[in-house]
């Protein structure tokens, strides 16, 4: 499956990219007020699904298809534990937070676990971040 | 005489013809079997093969799994090769290999010029299709460069199938475990067997220009390509659907709606059902059901992936202590098992509640019947452990390992332990069934005809018993038919409409006397392709041209009720709606409703798409056949079985509020899952075998070369979503399930106004 391995990235990040963006979109609705019934419409949230299936079904095959020593120094664990927390900030920003202060800072915090996750994939380092700020 | 009398008549004379006509078609087929020679020699007399070593390495090729590892005349797996199309090639290239290095001194056939190989080829044609059987003395006299070729690819088996360790990539690309079998004696009687399955294929029958198996595989080299009947019969079959689906259409239009009841119930009528003892001992059954298909999805997980890691799950060497071929075995085992399950605790539930009778130790049968499941499942599953790792030995496979015949796999012991099974079960829904059957009330016949589907579910369970160790290959297929087949495409598509209008009519959304009149009708439809249909499968086993016209014309027709299958679901839905306590069925219906839609999708469209023989040709044992049999298999009588499951624990637990996310889920994701397995891998991986095989000959589809290619492997991966979601559903479903026993949510009302579940 190697020989498919540019194709294989290149549906991931892009639904890495569809996946977020949409995030963004569906928070900022539903900050917006009226708009906010848009964000949690059973086709929107079946897309978000369907990307997020599609994503993760990519991630595995890269996974299972590249040497393990890429993930030597831990970068893939850390986005990992950093994915299940975006996955809860969202759930919060969307749909749990209880008042829209809560909703709000959940979707700031979301945004930014996202942008951690992004520069430490870049990278391939688990302070990538850090790095890229110094740099 | 009334309309449903002129029906009973019209449905037992085409009973009678139908199969009149089969048991014929099985005297033919009988007759015209390629020969089993008593001895193969080489024209100076030496002595090849007997039939004692043709005889014993079927017997070893059966305690291996059979049909379960690669495929014979196209039945059976799809990872392993067809042995039949992999014998052939191997022995024709040997055989032209040869003749390449002795008569233009070159390396190999590939290195001649075309014309060159034309040559040869066509002598090679001329040769090999000529049949040289004598039916006084029972030889097969074959040339000595024949021979030759014979004992190379022989050479080339016994490799394979022990432990050479030059050909350890091969075994894994076919998921063969090392050693399959371990005694080299055994190794050169499969080859034996594996030679004779090959030369069956490649002999024209005397007097004729068409092989034993009507050319099937597609092999250039030797000059099988598909028979002048098979274009014919592939073009009439298309010309009959179209003229039934015509028909019936007429009949649609002629006979117009339905009468409804004058009144619909207030109420759910059978949330007044009292729960009987014995109705209550079918819980357990569920619960089976429940294990069943999830052990049934973790084997075909693993089956799916021996498609990869041909002999390892992550790392462990799994091959070796659960190879493919018992993975697979009990994965289409299981798929039988528990959704026969699912309708035998269905029965046992509503006869009692049919009837308001409670024979008596009927709660004692029940428990019975349920234990003897429990053993013939382990005990059967043993058997075939012990044959598949070899240490069972030749003498007792038939009786207690693996008979290797595919849906039918059970040793001949745990056969006749389920056909009296079987029996025992239709005693107890007979008995309990009883005084319903006897009182002469208007909802008689539909108990009659529902009860007399399932006696032929139970008796045609028998077919299975007709063939013993040694029965000729192609009759040994022919029944094995009887039993799948009928199943599938008779009996249990009579039980699935029977049971559905049944239901609706205890429900009082039904008139008995239109229900009746329907599912009559339904049944004659069915059987009047369903029977002959059988035929379908037998095109390349062996069998006579006849065979292949009356399949086709027949198996065609029964495509005709499932292009209408459309106002089966839409008036299922609709009744889901007709009252508001209806909406205490809500899941039960949908289920329904998938069971509609995947009969047109799985059974229907990709039913046909390898139905007409010329199709089948090619596709027969391509990724194209499993498409066909999970979306039919499962999404047809798998969503029955949860359907009606989910019907009895309404009926059993009439108070608990159903948890609507959990049902959601499980719906939902069962038939997206299925939809995703079919679409992203089988149906692509099966077309680009059809592109294959139509150009390079039917034994390149299956080879390892093709199927190890970077795209197939990709198309395996693109299965883990939907298997994954697949699976989601099925826990979603056991949750469901262990929660109306375990901390069950509250009680909620149950009159005309039970809204618990109308929250859509
Ligand atoms: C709900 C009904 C049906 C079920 C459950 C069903 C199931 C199956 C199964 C399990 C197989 C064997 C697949 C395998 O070997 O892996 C099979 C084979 C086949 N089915 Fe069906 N089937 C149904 C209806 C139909 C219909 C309506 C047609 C077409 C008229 C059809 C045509 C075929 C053919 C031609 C094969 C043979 C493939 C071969 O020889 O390899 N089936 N079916
Ligand atoms: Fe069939």
């Amino acid at each position: 499956m190697i020989e498919f391995y540019p194709q294989i990235k290149m549906l991931h990040v892009t639904t890495v990219v569809a996946s977020g963006s949409l995030f963004l979109l569906r928070g900022l609705t539903l900050q917006a007020g009226e708009w906010g019934r848009w964000a949690m419409a059973a086709p929107v949230r079946y897309l978000s699904y369907s990307i997020d299936t599609v994503l993760l079904t990519a991630a595995f095959m890269l996974l299972t298809i590249l040497p393990t020593a890429v993930y030597a120094n831990g970068w893939l664990a850390t986005k990992l534990v950093l994915l299940v927390v975006y996955v809860g900030l969202g759930t919060f920003a969307l749909k749990r937070g209880r008042t829209k202060r809560v909703r709000l800072a959940c979707f700031v915090a979301a945004l930014a676990t996202y942008a951690t996750m992004f520069a430490i994939a870049r990278t391939h380092d688990p302070l990538g971040p850090v790095r890229l700020l110094l740099a | 005489m009334n309309n449903a009398k002129r029906l009973w008549i019209g449905l037992t004379v085409l009973l009678a013809v139908s199969f009149g006509v089969l048991l014929w078609t099985g005297g033919e087929i009988h007759r015209k079997a390629p020969p089993m020679p008593e001895t193969v020699v080489t024209e100076d007399g030496t002595v090849v093969f007997t039939r004692a070593d043709i005889e014993q390495g079927r017997q070893v090729w059966q305690s291996i799994g059979g049909q379960q590892l690669g495929s014979i005349w196209g039945h059976g797996g799809y990872v392993a090769p067809d042995w039949t199309a992999d014998w052939l090639h191997r022995e024709a290239v040997a055989t032209l290999d040869a003749w390449a290095r002795e008569g233009y001194a070159v390396d190999d056939f590939a290195s001649l010029l075309p014309e060159e190989q034309a040559y040869l080829s066509r002598r090679l044609q001329d040769r090999i299709r000529l049949n040289t059987y004598d039916a006084d003395t029972g030889t097969i006299t074959i040339d000595a460069d024949r021979a030759a070729a014979m004992a190379e690819v022989a050479g080339h088996y016994d490799r394979l199938f022990g432990a050479d360790a030059e050909l350890g990539d091969l075994r894994e690309a076919y998921a063969m475990k090392n050693d399959t079998v371990p005694d080299a004696a055994h190794r050169a009687s499969l080859a034996a067997f594996y030679w004779w399955s090959a030369w069956a294929a490649v002999t024209e029958r005397p007097g004729k220009e068409i092989t034993y198996t009507n050319n099937w595989p597609a092999e250039s080299l030797v000059g099988n390509e598909p028979p002048a009947s098979a274009y014919l019969w592939t073009v009439f079959s298309v010309l009959f659907l179209i003229a039934g689906i015509a028909l019936l259409g007429w009949h649609h239009a002629r006979s117009g709606e339905e009468e409804r009841p004058d009144k619909l119930p207030e109420s759910d009528p059978l949330a007044m059902t009292v729960v009987t003892p014995s109705m209550r001992a079918t819980a357990k059954y569920f619960w089976i059901v429940i294990a069943l298909f999830l052990v049934q999805i973790l084997l075909g997980a693993m089956t799916a992936h021996y498609q990869v890691e041909g002999q390892e799950l992550y790392g462990f060497a799994i091959s070796d202590i659960l190879p493919y071929s018992l993975t697979r075995t009990w994965h289409t085992q299981l798929a039988v098992l528990w959704i026969a399950t699912a309708w035998l605790g269905t029965g046992l539930y509503i006869a009692p509640a049919i009837s308001g009778h409670e024979p008596k130790f009927q709660r004692l049968g029940v428990n019975l019947l349920w234990v003897c499941l429990l053993v013939i499942v382990v005990g059967a599953f043993a058997g075939q452990w012990l044959a598949v790792m070899q240490k069972l030995g030749l003498e007792h496979n038939f009786w207690f390992g693996h008979q290797g015949w595919e849906y039918v796999d059970l040793g001949r012991f745990w056969q006749w332990f389920l056909f009296i099974g079987l029996g025992l079960w239709l005693t107890l829904v007979g008995r309990a069934l009883w005084p319903a059957l006897r009182r002469r009330n208007e909802s008689r016949p539909i108990v009659v005809l529902l009860f007399l589907s399932t006696v032929a579910i139970g008796l045609f369970y028998g077919a299975g018993l007709m063939w013993g160790e040694h029965t000729h290959l192609s009759m040994v297929e022919y029944w094995r038919w009887w039993v799948v087949h009928l199943w599938v495409e008779g009996f249990f598509e009579v039980f699935a409409t029977a049971v559905i209008a049944f239901l609706f009519t205890r429900l009082g959304l039904l008139k008995v006397s239109t229900a009746t009149v329907a599912v009559l009708f339904a049944t004659i439809v069915f059987m009047a392709g369903g029977v002959l249909g059988t035929l379908h499968h037998l095109y390349f086993a062996g069998t006579p041209t006849a065979v292949l016209a009356l399949g086709a014309s027949f198996s065609a027709l029964e495509v005709v009720p499932l292009a209408y299958i459309g106002f089966e679901a839409w008036h299922t839905y609709k009744l889901g709606h007709a009252t508001p306590w209806m909406a205490r069925y809500r899941w039960p219906i949908l289920f329904f409703t998938a069971v509609a839609f995947w009969n047109l999708v799985g059974a229907g469209l990709f039913g046909f798409l390898i139905n007409p023989p010329l199709p089948l040709y090619f596709m027969q044992g391509l990724n194209l056949t499993p498409l066909h049999g999970h979306t039919a298999l499962f999404g047809v009588y798998g969503m029955l079985g949860v359907g009606l499951m989910l019907f009895c624990l309404r009926g059993m637990k009439p108070a608990a509020e159903w948890s609507e996310p959990v049902l959601r889920t499980c719906f939902w994701s069962l038939n997206i899952g299925l939809a995703g397995m079919a679409l992203m891998t089988l149906l692509p991986i099966g077309v680009l075998q059809l592109i294959a095989a139509i150009k390079h000959g039917y034994w390149y589809a299956r080879s390892a070369e093709f199927m190890q290619q970077p795209l197939i492997d990709l198309l395996v991966w693109m299965r883990v979503p939907g298997d994954v979601i697949f699976s989601v559903g099925a826990m979603a479903l056991a949750w469901f399930v262990a929660r109306l026993w375990i901390a069950p949510r509250k009680p909620a009302p149950v009159g005309a106004a039970g809204q618990e579940t109308a929250r859509s």
